[in-house]
């Protein structure tokens, strides 16, 4: 393979959610050189592919695709997707962050974004990113706002019949592309890599992911999509228009069993935006939360809580067992009846959302010596007064990567991120190689 | 209605082996993944709060507890590590110490200095008695217990002894009664206390609540054990002297019965299954290999290890007899029942053991209770 190839830049951002693409923005405003890296083959993170957000019920794609442009389109900007972070460390006073560019086997700068390959693919795979509900080709652009607008094949799911390079108007295609070494330089790094959402495994009493018609509430968020799967909220199971739909909260957090004993966050308010949600797209359908507590803490949260009950969205403090599915498709539930007289209750809805909890996006572990809490989340030795250091100099975090954050305060954090950063990188060029040897 | 709050009984409690009950958020997930919990009588969220308040009142007058056989699908899927199986098994200790009048069974539970001195009491008392009360003509020729303690004076002191823990154990039991059927006690009337009697000997034998647990082997190897129990307490209570008929003596003379014989078939069954669940108890409690067996309190391992002594020094003495060493026999005798009248007199009313009378008197109470009040309602 050829000497990798070497990149210098001011900093370098890790992730292109919407904290790392706030956190680069801000610095190459600055005139700062910033990298971003991003492991998915298009930016954006999470938050492109939710629906709406909270508490302002603003479109959710149509505030971020806007930040993606930008950071796409900015010159102090180079964005790498489809990368993977393989080390970060610190050689001689700079950073040195080597990736490997995974082969999306169709070129970059050749492709023009025709989709002329996906149409002409034969393969149909469940796509990932509408929750599994919709197919999409092995030859494909991961959704409509992705950026670059740039196929790439599932190599796991091609058949290598040819279609594709056939049909493209620019040859663009090359089955034989091979994984590519990167080496990055920079002098500050922002860790901005988010969540995943929690596993269902070892949760019986949710039928630990193998029943039908129980889902989480990203595939929700996909399902109330203007974009999404069937266009119009139905079940998976059978296509049926929901009259009851119920929620779970909790449902793996503040749980020791599957190792998350923290609270999530954001469970509650997403929980009641995709209740008031489901209000607006079904006027008829029942809406249940079944909650522990309600954690409605941010500005306009508690307002928007209250507007949710309003509307008639029904607050039941239990944390139900998942009994079965009935013989209709409808999901059993069982519940004690705390506000009243505490007896065990079934009830059925024809749809259960599990609104699972946040675990860490990606593990330091054998990439840099960052270090992680207990919950595994990057660790901040200073939470209140400087949440965005780490314990290496010149490395930041910012947004979920440092554990459960909403959308709020991930952006004020990735602002705080950059402004640490921007610091950093200002007493360095006055020559303060000093602050690095003293830090 | 008011409730009353002792605070003083999370002192108590702690000592009864209630531990991480406080964790508890009353997410209710033990209520609803219990496969015994019914919609009106549901458990254990109920009783951990009731614990965590100090509502003893609350406590003394539930059911529930009693319905639980300790599967500990609660413990494991406790998002909070409450252990709320540990809180029921708590709570059911306590109430043993609440239904029982004289105050015993509440120092039994709370001190295990205490517990062992009981015991140990207890069994030099037995000894005593029995080096100082017997015919002083022992059979040398053959192992013959009977030539030392006739059967028709052991079996007399046998009756007074379950006279005593029948009179102690059913005045608890009525206590029991008392608390938990509370006002409606008076008003059930007692044809159906009558005819549900049935439910009580059901229950009392086939234990088949237990089976509803998600793991059968606990039920099984308790089934095990009170099956062996009891077929040996007919054994030594009732037919200890043979109702006088020769042939169903269990205490019997030289030479044993023909290997085949009934009496000697019954022993062996009550043998084989005390000894086998009560090694798959103790085994489990000491590697700790399912949720129930996670914490012993001190008198789990006081019943298991009597009852396996009681059996093991039985199995010796059989095996006296048949060798036919007199000595070996005499000696062993006296030492099995220096355990076994302690387990009996101090276990059966005080502790573990009075569960064998309030689980079925429980189940039963409740059939009556619901057919009482489902017969109200129609009428």
């Amino acid at each position: 393979m050829d000497k990798p190839s070497a990149h210098e830049y001011d900093a370098l951002v890790v992730g292109s959610g919407i904290a790392g693409l706030e956190a680069a923005l801000n610095l190459a405003d600055q005139d700062f050189k910033v990298a971003i890296v991003e492991r998915d083959a298009s930016i954006g993170g999470k938050m492109i592919r939710l629906s709406k957000v909270f508490p302002t019920l603003d479109c959710a794609s149509c505030i971020t695709t806007p930040k993606m442009a930008a950071a796409a389109h900015h010159p102090n900007i180079t964005i790498y997707t489809y990368c993977e972070l393989r080390s970060l460390e610190r050689q001689d006073n700079r950073l040195v962050a080597r990736l490997r560019q995974k082969p999306r086997y169709v070129s970059v700068e050749k492709c023009i974004g025709c989709r002329q390959c996906e149409y002409q693919c034969p393969v149909m795979v469940p796509d990932a990113e509408q929750g599994g509900f919709a197919a999409r080709k092995a030859i494909y652009i991961p959704f409509s706002n992705a950026i670059p607008q740039k196929a790439l094949i599932d190599a796991d799911h091609c058949i290598l019949c040819g279609r594709c390079a056939k049909v493209c108007p620019t040859k663009a295609v090359n089955y034989l592309e091979m994984p590519e070494d990167l080496v990055l330089q920079s002098d500050a790094a922002i860790i901005a890599t988010g969540y995943e959402v929690t596993p269902l495994a070892n949760k019986p009493q949710y039928g630990n992911g193998s029943l039908a018609n129980v889902i989480t509430a990203m595939q929700m968020e996909r399902l109330l999509a203007p974009h999404g799967p069937y266009n119009r909220l139905l079940r998976p199971s059978d296509g049926k228009q929901p009259d009851a739909v119920a929620y779970i909260q909790c449902a793996a957090s503040r749980d020791q069993t599957v190792g998350i004993p923290y609270c999530s966050r954001v469970c509650c308010m997403y929980t009641i935006k995709q209740a008031m949600l489901i209000s607006g797209a079904l006027p008829l359908a029942d809406v249940t939360v079944y909650y522990i507590d309600i954690r409605a803490f941010g500005k306009g949260y508690e307002q928007f809580f209250q507007n949710a009950q309003a509307m008639g969205i029904q607050f039941i403090k239990a944390k139900p067992a998942i009994a079965g599915n009935a013989v209709d498709g409808s999901v059993v539930l069982r519940y004690e009846a705390q506000e009243e007289d505490g007896r065990i209750v079934t009830a059925q809805h024809d749809l259960v959302v599990l609104s699972l909890g946040l675990v860490p996006g990606w593990s330091p572990q054998g990439v840099c010596s960052l270090a992680c809490g207990a919950d595994g989340f990057i660790k901040t030795p200073q939470p209140k007064i400087a949440p965005s250091l780490t314990e290496l100099p010149g490395v930041f975090v910012a947004g979920a990567a440092a554990g459960p954050k909403d959308i709020v305060d991930s952006i004020a954090e990735a602002g705080g991120a950059a402004m640490e950063a921007a610091n950093y990188l200002a007493t360095r060029r006055r020559g303060g190689s000093a602050l690095v040897a003293a830090a | 209605m008011s409730s009353r709050v002792n605070p003083q009984i999370r002192d108590e409690l702690t000592a009864f082996g209630f531990k991480d009950g406080d964790k508890c958020y009353s997410c209710s997930t033990c209520t609803v993944t219990c496969p015994l919990a019914t919609p009106e009588n549901p458990f254990p969220r109920k009783i951990v709060r009731y614990l965590q308040l100090g509502l003893q009142d609350k406590l003394r007058q539930s059911p529930e507890p009693w319905l639980c056989y300790y599967c500990g699908d609660c413990s494991t899927q406790c998002p909070r590590g409450a252990d709320p199986g540990e809180t029921m098994m708590a709570a059911r200790r306590y109430l043993t110490a609440l239904y029982d009048w004289t105050g015993f069974a509440k120092k039994f539970y709370m001190s295990e200095k205490f517990e062992l001195m009981a015991v140990g009491y207890v069994a030099l008392l037995v000894g005593l008695i029995m080096l100082m009360f017997n015919t002083g003509q022992p059979d040398w020729q053959h192992a013959d217990v009977n030539s030392l303690w006739p059967a028709r004076y052991v079996e007399l002191a046998d009756l007074a002894m379950a006279a005593v823990l029948s009179f102690l154990l059913l005045s608890n039991v009525w206590r029991a009664y008392r608390a938990v059927l509370g006002e409606l006690r008076g008003k059930i009337p007692m044809r159906l206390y009558l005819g549900q009697l049935k439910e009580l000997l059901v229950n009392f034998l086939t234990q088949k609540k237990f089976a509803g647990c998600s793991d059968r082997m606990p039920w099984i190897i308790h089934l095990l054990i009170m099956t062996g129990y009891t077929t040996v307490f007919i054994l030594v209570v009732v037919l200890l002297n043979g109702l006088t008929f020769d042939n169903l003596r269990f205490q019997r003379g030289w030479p044993e019965y023909p290997l085949l014989h009934p009496i000697r078939l019954l022993g062996y069954y009550a043998t084989v299954a005390i000894l086998l669940g009560t090694s798959y108890a103790l085994w489990g409690r000491w590697k700790r290999t399912k949720p129930a067996y996670q914490h012993s309190h001190p008198t789990d391992w006081m019943f298991l290890i009597l009852l396996q002594l009681t059996t093991l020094t039985g199995i010796f003495i059989h095996f006296g007899r048949l060798l036919d060493w007199p000595l070996f026999t005499y000696a062993l005798y006296v030492i099995h029942m220096m355990v076994a009248v302690p387990m009996l007199l101090l276990e059966v009313p005080f502790a573990k053991w009075a569960h064998l009378a309030y689980r079925p008197l429980i189940l039963y109470l409740l059939k009556v209770k619901e057919v009482y009040q489902a017969q109200n309602t129609a009428s």
